[in-house]
C-alpha cells in the first residue's frame, strides 16, 4: 500500500505538468471551434513546423539568433501562417464546418511535408534556457522544467481567462460562440473574431510545443503527436468549453502517465482511444456541461 | 414554352432522354471496365503491379465516399477497418497456408463486425466529434499491430503469396482479382442505390425525423453505414495485401486514413467506377511520380484537398454567374 501511494504520488505530479501542456495544445483548438466551428486538424503539424522554426532560427541553420529573437521571430511567421490559414478556409467556414474541417487537413499536410522540405526527417534537440534546478519537496522531486512548465502555463492561461472575461474583445469572442448570427446582427466583424481566435490558438500552440519538446526530441511527428492527447483532452471538455479543456488536459496527463506506468505502455493510444469514446458517450457536452436534455 | 413549367420539367425528363442518360452513365462504366480488362496486354509488369494497388485503393475510396453520401459523416480512421481486411488476408496466408477464397469472406465479416462496433459506441456523435474519435480509432491501429507481433509479424509485417489460382502467374491474379473486386464493390453500390434499404439510409441523412416516423432508427442507419462502409474498407485492405503483396503497420497509420479521404474529395465523393479510380490514382500514382522526393507528397496532398475542396466551393457559385450573365446576354 505505502508503495503504491510514494509511486502515485510523483506520477500524478509529472502527469499535471504534461497535462497542463496538453491543456495548452486543448485550449488553442478550443479556441477556434468556439469562434468558428472548425476543428483545426493542422494545430500539431503547424505548432511542430514552428518548434523546427524555432530551432532553426537559433541554431544557425537557417539564421543565428538568440533564443529569445528566434521565438519572437517564429511567433510572427506563426502568426502569419495563421492568418494564411484564416484566409484559404475563411470561404468555407459559413459554408459548411465539417468541409473546412476537412480543409484544416490539408494546411496540417502542407505544413508537415514545408516542415520536411526544410528541416529533413532528423531528429534534433530543442532545449528551453532554463537553469538546471531540483529540489525536493515531501519525497517528490521538483525540478525547474517542471516549475516553468506551470509558471508558463499559469501565466498564458490566466491572461487568456483575462482577455476573455474582462475585455471588448473576449466579449465579443464569448457573443459569438453563444450565438453567431446574434453577434452579427449586433454589428460584430465574425471575421476579426474568428482571426483573434486563429491567431491566439497559434501562439498557444508555440508556447505548447516549445515546453513539451524538451521531455523528448523534436522530430516530424513529436509535436503532432502530442496534439493528439490535447484534441482528446478538448474532447473531455467537450470542445466548447475553455476551463473544461484544462481539466480536460490535466485529467488526460494524469491517466495516460498512470497508464503507462501500471498497465502497459504500449497501448497508449488504444487507451487514449478509450478515453474519448467513453468521454464521448457519458459527457457528450464535455465535463462541465449543465445537465439538460433535449426536445423533440 | 411558357405554358410549360420549367420546374416540372426538369422533375421529370422524357422517358426516352432518361434512359439515353441511363445507357450513358453505365456505358462508361463498361467501357472503362473493359478498357482495364485489357489493360495488361498493353502495359510492363511493373506498371501491372502499381495499378492493381491503385485499384485496392481505389475501393479504398470508396468506403470513405459511401460513408459521407450516405452518413453525411466524415471518417478519418478507416486504415484501422482496411488493417482488419489485410491482415484477416495475410494472417490466414502466412499462418494456414489458406488462400483468398477463404480470408475475402472472412475480411468483410470482420470489416461489418469491426464498423458496427465502432458505430454502436459511437452513434450518438455527429460531424466533428465523429471524426476526432475516428482520428483516435486510426491512432491505435499501428501501435495494436505492433504489439501482437506474434500473430501479425510486428514492424516488419507479412508477406502475402498464396495464388487465388494455383498454375496461373501470380502478377496477372494481383491485377485481376483486384479488379473483380472493384467492380464487384461499384456493381454493389449502384443496385444499392436504388435498393429499398439504401433509400432508407439517404432518407435517414436527409430527413431524420421523417425517418424515424417510418420506422427507421437513426441508431439503426447509423451502424448499417458505417457496417457497410467498414466492410468496403476491409476489402480495401483485403485488395491491398494481395496486389501489394506485403502488409505492414506503416500502411495503416493515421496518415494513410487521410491519404484516403484525400482521395475520396479528389473525386468528390463520387460512387462510379471512374470517380473510385481517380481517387485510387491519386494515392498511389502520386507517391509514384514523386518517389524521388518524398517531402513533397504531403505538400502536393495537401495543396490538391485544398484546391478540390475549393474548386467544390465556388465551381456552383461560378455555374450560377455564369449562366445569369448568359441569361441576361
Amino acid at each position: 500500500m505505502n508503495d503504491v501511494l510514494r509511486d502515485l504520488f510523483p506520477l500524478a505530479w509529472s502527469g499535471m505538468i504534461t497535462g497542463c501542456l496538453y491543456a495548452l495544445g486543448a485550449m488553442g483548438l478550443v479556441m477556434i471551434f468556439k469562434s468558428s466551428r472548425v476543428v483545426n486538424f493542422s494545430h500539431g503539424n503547424v505548432a511542430g513546423f514552428a518548434a523546427f522554426l524555432i530551432y532553426g532560427f537559433s541554431s544557425g541553420v537557417l539564421l543565428d539568433l538568440s533564443w529569445g529573437a528566434a521565438v519572437l521571430l517564429t511567433i510572427v511567421a506563426v502568426v502569419a501562417i495563421a492568418c494564411l490559414t484564416y484566409a484559404v478556409i475563411a470561404p468555407l467556414v459559413f459554408d459548411s464546418d465539417l468541409t473546412a474541417t476537412i480543409a484544416t487537413l490539408g494546411i496540417g499536410l502542407i505544413a508537415q511535408g514545408a516542415t520536411l522540405l526544410i528541416f529533413g526527417a532528423d531528429i534534433v534537440s530543442l532545449d528551453l534556457p532554463i537553469p538546471r534546478f531540483s529540489t525536493s519537496v515531501l519525497g517528490l522531486r521538483i525540478t525547474g522544467y517542471d516549475l516553468t512548465v506551470l509558471g508558463v502555463a499559469i501565466v498564458t492561461i490566466g491572461a487568456l481567462f483575462f482577455v476573455i472575461d474582462y475585455t471588448k474583445l473576449g466579449i465579443a469572442f464569448r457573443a459569438i460562440s453563444e450565438n453567431s448570427f446574434a453577434a452579427e446582427v449586433c454589428g460584430l466583424n465574425l471575421r476579426s473574431i474568428h482571426l483573434f481566435s486563429w491567431v491566439v490558438a497559434a501562439v498557444l500552440g508555440v508556447v505548447g510545443a516549445l515546453l513539451i519538446v524538451p521531455t523528448t526530441f523534436l522530430s516530424v511527428t513529436t509535436v503532432a503527436a502530442f496534439m493528439l492527447q490535447a484534441f482528446a483532452a478538448a474532447v473531455i471538455g467537450g470542445f466548447a468549453s475553455l476551463p473544461g479543456s484544462l481539466i480536460g488536459g490535466i485529467l488526460i496527463g494524469v491517466l495516460m502517465n498512470l497508464f503507462t506506468f501500471y498497465v502497459s505502455p504500449q497501448f497508449s493510444s488504444t487507451f487514449l482511444l478509450c478515453i474519448i469514446l467513453l468521454a464521448l458517450n457519458i459527457f457528450p457536452n464535455g465535463i462541465l456541461a449543465r445537465v439538460g436534455g433535449s426536445r423533440v | 414554352m411558357s405554358d410549360h413549367p420549367v420546374t416540372i420539367k426538369a422533375v421529370h425528363p422524357p422517358l426516352p432522354e432518361r434512359l439515353r442518360e441511363l445507357v450513358a452513365s453505365d456505358l462508361g462504366s463498361y467501357v472503362l471496365a473493359v478498357v482495364l480488362i485489357v489493360l495488361p496486354l498493353l502495359v510492363s509488369g511493373s506498371w501491372m503491379f502499381a495499378i492493381g494497388v491503385c485499384f485496392a485503393n481505389a475501393i479504398g475510396v470508396l468506403a470513405v465516399s459511401f460513408l459521407v453520401r450516405y452518413g453525411g459523416e466524415v471518417s478519418i480512421g478507416h486504415a484501422f477497418f482496411a488493417a482488419v481486411g489485410a491482415y484477416s488476408v495475410a494472417i490466414l496466408d502466412t499462418r494456414f497456408g489458406l488462400s483468398l477464397l477463404v480470408s475475402v469472406p472472412l475480411a468483410l465479416v470482420l470489416g461489418v463486425v469491426t464498423g458496427v462496433a465502432f458505430a454502436w459506441p459511437s452513434r450518438k456523435l455527429s460531424g466533428i466529434y465523429l471524426a476526432v474519435s475516428t482520428m483516435a480509432l486510426a491512432l491505435a491501429v499501428p501501435e495494436l499491430i505492433n504489439n501482437t507481433d506474434a500473430l501479425t509479424g510486428g514492424y516488419e509485417g507479412l508477406y502475402v503469396s498464396k495464388p487465388l489460382i494455383p498454375g496461373l502467374p501470380m502478377s496477372f491474379q494481383r491485377y485481376y482479382v483486384a479488379l473483380a473486386v472493384l467492380i464487384a464493390v461499384v456493381f454493389a453500390l449502384a443496385r444499392f442505390r436504388h435498393s429499398r434499404q439504401g433509400l432508407t439510409i439517404l432518407l435517414s441523412k436527409a430527413h431524420p425525423a421523417a425517418a424515424d416516423a417510418f420506422g427507421t432508427r437513426q441508431v439503426w442507419a447509423r451502424c448499417a453505414v458505417l457496417g457497410i462502409s467498414g466492410g468496403i474498407a476491409a476489402l480495401c485492405g483485403a485488395m491491398l495485401a494481395f496486389a501489394g503483396s506485403t502488409v505492414s503497420p506503416s500502411g495503416f497509420t493515421l496518415w494513410s486514413s487521410i491519404f484516403l479521404l484525400v482521395g475520396s474529395v479528389v473525386s468528390f465523393y463520387g460512387l462510379t467506377l471512374a470517380r473510385a479510380l481517380i481517387g485510387g490514382a491519386f494515392l498511389t500514382l502520386v507517391p509514384q511520380f514523386l518517389s524521388a522526393s518524398g517531402a513533397w507528397i504531403p505538400v502536393f496532398y495537401g495543396l490538391a484537398l485544398l484546391g478540390m475542396i475549393l474548386l467544390g466551393h465556388y465551381l456552383p457559385r461560378l455555374k450560377e454567374m455564369m449562366a445569369r450573365h448568359g441569361g441576361t446576354a
